[in-house]
């Protein structure tokens, strides 16, 4: 199964449970959860039901493209549900089905694992979803988002669609997998992780980047008090990225790096609870006849 | 004719609960029924629990299906308030029977100590086991406790994970039970891939059976003995002995319903790794178990615990090499990246790694080991001179695992201290100091041993100390159950390497020599030496104590003996344990002395802690205070002759006090201590002050309990 066939029979398979297919958002994130999609709308009392494939940046995972398992530009194929819904599981399980996986054959498992984004100020309980003892998915149920409470929860699934595929593949290196019929993700992406990793690691200029770092932090604060928190989160996301290409210069000291993740756990919070309030100023829209119920 | 009875079933189904959760929440779930039965007046037979991942169950044998009657006698206002002067029912009378549910003529008077009152005995029938019991599980579910608890979908509703069924019989009927929006029916649900939809449960007796058959082992002892044998058998066929290390067995066994074990292969160029980081590798993230041979060796083999049966195994097999391959490529590669810099040759990069914020580098701090090694050599006296080069190579060296990519894994990073051993090794570091880096984090739980060498005692001690001296100096010191800085732990391993080395270390120059060292520092929650080193010596002792009640003296008994200024833990633990023999052996003959030397305490210890009392021997006068006196000096000299040289003998010291027994009881019988000149009532006072302090030597007595005593 290629992975543009994964990522369709799973929008397929989402579609059919009522969510909204959504598009990757465009600024640079750590994880599909960074987007706002998850992040914003996961926040308040309206209900939220959504699929997307997002892809992810670590520039500290970046290794020229010659590491079999790791790069530093990634895909998250995610989805969120809130509330809840009580088949959740089932769902999980019935999605990883559908892309070919006979569970009597296999060993599929939901393992514990608790999750926490210090940047994001946001936890979650959950477990990892192991597939012959490997991790392809992990599967949340939100606490705490932006230092607020999650009230109804969203529960998110997140799927690793280059494990998968190369597991579904038989193959042993990203760069052998079919992105298509006709093309692999080497072919696709192997020069875009050589250029990047080299940059990430040893080209990107540290003085700009703790500038920009500075600015942006300055600037999402500004938007915000200002009652703009959508684009205020766009520089907090920037924050967030500016400190992992940092992180992976070996710019950061250990003193330096809890007190810069404070910085923007604490951005990401003020923004959170300016959305609410936006929100609730429009009268949750998404509420629709729960509201007057 | 017995009552009838039936059999109750709860099962609560839930997603996949973290395995340390489920034995805990058992027990609780087996205590809180067994109590509320009792408080239900439901009388019952065996309680058994079993759980799984996805489900906690209780099954309690012949529950009566009704509670016993309730009669009880209930007191009413006084006769005289309920009845006139005609003897005609007031209010007062009417009212109190009526809230009984009883007539007037119902109520009987009766004299009591405080005069004649009102009674009424009211009966209340017995209720259906079915009526009461819904209530009962339910609080029973809420009164569940995990460490960690989550919401999910709209509800309040907490619980260690969603729950999603709820099964609940007594006998054939189904027990109404509604919690977190879901209603008990008698439906289970079996393996999530090797059964087929919902199980109707027509009864308690045949749910263990049937969910047998739906390839559940609901009973985890059963499971555990499963993997045990699998994998053991598993081991052997494949030319090895599994290393079934029981930690492990239980988080598996509560991580699967249907065990079957699987070899797998790993690359035996892999084994040129340490053998800690291999079984680590495969332990932690996947918990799989080593295979060795019969010499100890690692075999380039694994054991998986598929949750299933035998189908499709070879594809699971596969899975799982697939996956411990890339963590073993990634150890490797730690490995050959970290080895091209020798571990001595990290030590300068450690100035560049805050130890904790505002008390410098790990650099200073390994200069501070290195001088507490030096200090507790020099008291401990009889160190080696080879002993003490190794265990300062060794505190220098003790952090320079703390930077390598190897420990920088997470995953690895519990490894701290046994790669840094490993590492000193292939740097050509002498055996000697590679074991005690390995052993400077030791003990590391209760279940822990010390470290078993001179050396990593040593840097062990040297390490706990700074780190608990840090702590307290900044204000990080622990509050109720919160440790984060693992400061207890710290202080108990103090202790146990102390206790167990039987090192005589002066306590107090002890903790002022770590926090002495500590660097200048502008930390807000700071706070001054004198008043950390008060509470870290607070802190040591009452890790003591607990030490001592493992050791089964008494808290009393303990309090009494660490009241007592010690010079240091071992003679206070030495003390306590002679004591302890002492008073178990003959414990009317301790409650003797006890009792006089705290006749003693008691009338001696206000005036001295006002007055300077000085005994003068020449003027005392009386027979039995002479007596005394000669008592108290032939004590002393026993005492001092029983506590000189190296290695005290309290069970003698002990002698001491006992023989002066006699003559203190008569002291107090013929002699008035409170005498009116006021010269001689001082100087009695101070004969028994003085007496007071030769005890004092030994313990407080005041602090003891004797049985009997208010």
């Amino acid at each position: 199964m290629t992975i543009q066939k994964i990522f369709a029979t799973l929008d397929g398979f989402w579609a059919g449970q009522g969510c909204l297919l959504a598009e990757a958002y465009e600024i640079e994130v750590g994880a599909g959860t960074m987007a706002p999609d998850t992040f914003l709308r996961s926040l308040g009392p309206e209900p939220w039901n959504v699929a997307y494939v997002q892809p992810c940046r670590r520039p500290a995972d970046s290794r020229y493209g010659e590491n079999p398992n790791r790069l530093g530009r990634y895909f998250q194929y995610q989805v969120i549900m809130k509330p809840s819904p009580q088949q959740f599981q089932d769902l999980a399980v019935a999605s990883i089905q559908q892309l070919g996986l006979d569970a009597h054959e296999h060993d599929i498992r939901f393992v514990e694992d608790d999750w926490e984004s210090p940047t994001l100020g946001a936890s979650g309980v959950g477990w990892e979803i192991w597939l012959d003892g490997m991790e392809i998915c992990q599967y949340t149920y939100f606490q705490q988002v932006g230092g607020l409470q999650c009230r109804p929860v969203a529960v998110e699934l997140t799927y690793g669609p280059e494990r998968l595929a190369m597991y579904l593949q038989g193959v042993e290196d990203y760069r052998d997998l079919q992105w298509s019929d006709d093309v692999s993700y080497g072919e696709l992406r192997f020069e875009e992780e050589r250029q990047y990793s080299h940059y990430n690691l040893e080209i990107a200029d540290i003085d700009m980047l703790a500038k920009m770092f500075e600015m942006c932090e300055a600037e999402a604060r500004r938007v915000n008090e200002a009652g703009y928190p959508l684009p205020a989160y766009d520089y907090v996301l920037k924050c967030s990225h500016l400190f992992n290409l940092l992180d992976a210069r070996g710019a950061i000291s250990v003193s330096e790096r809890t007190g810069m993740i404070v910085r923007v756990r604490n951005l990401a919070s003020a923004v959170a609870r300016t959305h609410v309030a936006r929100r609730e100023e429009l009268g949750f829209p998404l509420l629709g006849e729960q509201a007057e119920a | 004719m017995a009552e009838p009875t039936a059999d109750l079933l709860f099962e609560i189904g839930v997603e996949e609960i973290p395995a340390p959760a489920v034995l805990p929440a058992l027990a609780q779930l087996d205590k809180l029924l067994t109590d509320g039965l009792a408080e239900a007046r439901l009388a019952h037979g065996q309680v058994r629990t079993f759980g799984t991942p996805r489900r906690l169950t209780i099954i309690v044998s012949d529950v009566a299906l009704r509670q016993v009657d309730l009669a009880e006698e209930v007191k009413g206002p006084p006769a005289a308030a309920a009845f006139d002067a005609d003897g005609n029912p007031t209010k007062a009378a009417q009212g109190f029977a009526a809230g009984k549910g009883l007539s007037v003529d119902d109520l009987e008077v009766r004299e009591t100590d405080r005069g004649a009152y009102i009674f009424a005995q009211v009966t209340e029938p017995g209720r259906a086991a079915l009526a009461v019991l819904p209530e009962l599980l339910e609080r029973a579910i809420a009164s569940l406790t995990f460490p960690k608890t989550m919401r999910w979908g709209s509800l309040d509703f907490r619980f260690a994970r969603p729950i999603r069924w709820l099964l609940a019989l007594l006998g054939p009927d189904v027990v109404p039970v509604e919690v977190a929006r879901l209603h008990s029916d008698r439906v289970t649900w079996g393996h999530r891939f090797l059964s087929d939809g919902p199980i109707a449960i027509a009864e308690p007796s045949e749910y263990l059976a049937k969910l047998e058959d739906a390839h559940v082992i609901a009973d985890h002892r059963r499971r555990l003995q499963m993997i045990e044998e699998r994998a053991a058998a598993a081991a052997t066929e494949a030319g090895g002995r599994a290393r079934l290390d029981p930690d492990l067995v239980e988080e598996v066994s509560f991580m699967v319903e249907y065990p079957t074990a699987l070899v797998g292969h790993f690359d035996s160029r892999y084994l040129a790794l340490p053998a800690d980081v291999i079984v680590t590798v495969m332990s932690g993230h996947q918990r799989y178990f080593a295979v060795e041979n019969p010499d100890g060796s690692l075999l380039p083999l694994f054991i998986a615990i598929r949750n299933g049966d035998e189908q499709g195994l070879d594809t699971v097999r596969k899975g799982n090499e697939r996956v411990i391959e890339p963590r073993l490529a990634d150890a490797e590669f730690y490995l050959t990246e970290d080895m091209r810099t020798p571990l001595p040759d990290r030590l300068e990069s450690l100035q560049r790694v805050t130890y904790i914020e505002g008390l410098g580098s790990l650099y200073d701090k390994t200069e501070r080991l290195e001088a507490i090694v030096h200090w507790l050599c020099a008291q401990v006296r009889q160190v080696e001179e080879a002993h003490q080069t190794h265990a300062a190579r060794a505190a220098r060296l003790s952090k320079c695992d703390l930077n390598t990519n190897m420990i920088g894994d997470t995953k690895l990073a519990k490894l701290q201290g046994r790669v840094g051993a490993e590492y000193a090794r292939r740097s050509g570091e002498p055996e000697e100091v590679a074991l005690a880096i390995g052993e400077q984090y030791r003990p590391i739980s209760a279940a822990d041993m010390p470290p078993a060498t001179t050396p990593g005692r040593l840097v062990s001690l040297a390490d706990k100390i700074d780190h608990v001296a840090a702590c307290f100096r900044i204000g990080l010191r622990p509050t109720g159950s919160a440790d984060p800085h693992a400061l207890r732990r710290a202080a108990q391993g103090i202790v146990r390497i102390i206790l167990d080395a039987r090192w005589r270390i002066d306590l107090p120059e002890f903790i002022m020599l770590a926090l002495g060292n500590l660097p200048e520092n502008q930390n807000a929650k700071a706070i001054p030496e004198e008043q950390a080193a008060a509470q870290i010596h607070e802190f040591l002792l009452a890790r003591l104590e607990a030490e001592l009640d493992t050791r089964g003296v008494g808290y009393d008994l303990a309090r009494a003996v660490l009241s007592a200024p010690s010079p240091d833990l071992l003679d206070a633990y030495d003390r306590a344990l002679a004591l302890r023999n002492i008073r178990s052996s003959d414990p009317e003959d301790f409650e003797r002395v006890i009792m006089a030397a705290e006749r003693t305490a008691n009338i001696c210890r206000g005036p001295k802690a006002e007055l300077a009392l000085t005994l003068d021997a020449d003027a005392l006068a009386e027979e039995h205070e002479v007596a005394l006196y000669e008592a108290f000096e032939a004590a002393g000299a026993a005492l001092e002759s029983a506590l000189a040289g190296p290695t005290p003998d309290y069970e003698a010291a002990w002698a001491a006090p006992a023989g002066m027994c006699g003559a203190i009881d008569t002291f107090f019988e013929e002699v008035m201590v409170m005498a009116e000149d006021e010269a001689v009532r001082l100087n009695r006072l101070a004969l028994l002050a003085a007496i007071d302090d030769l005890l004092l030597r030994l313990l407080d007595v005041q602090q003891i309990v004797i049985e009997g005593e208010a």
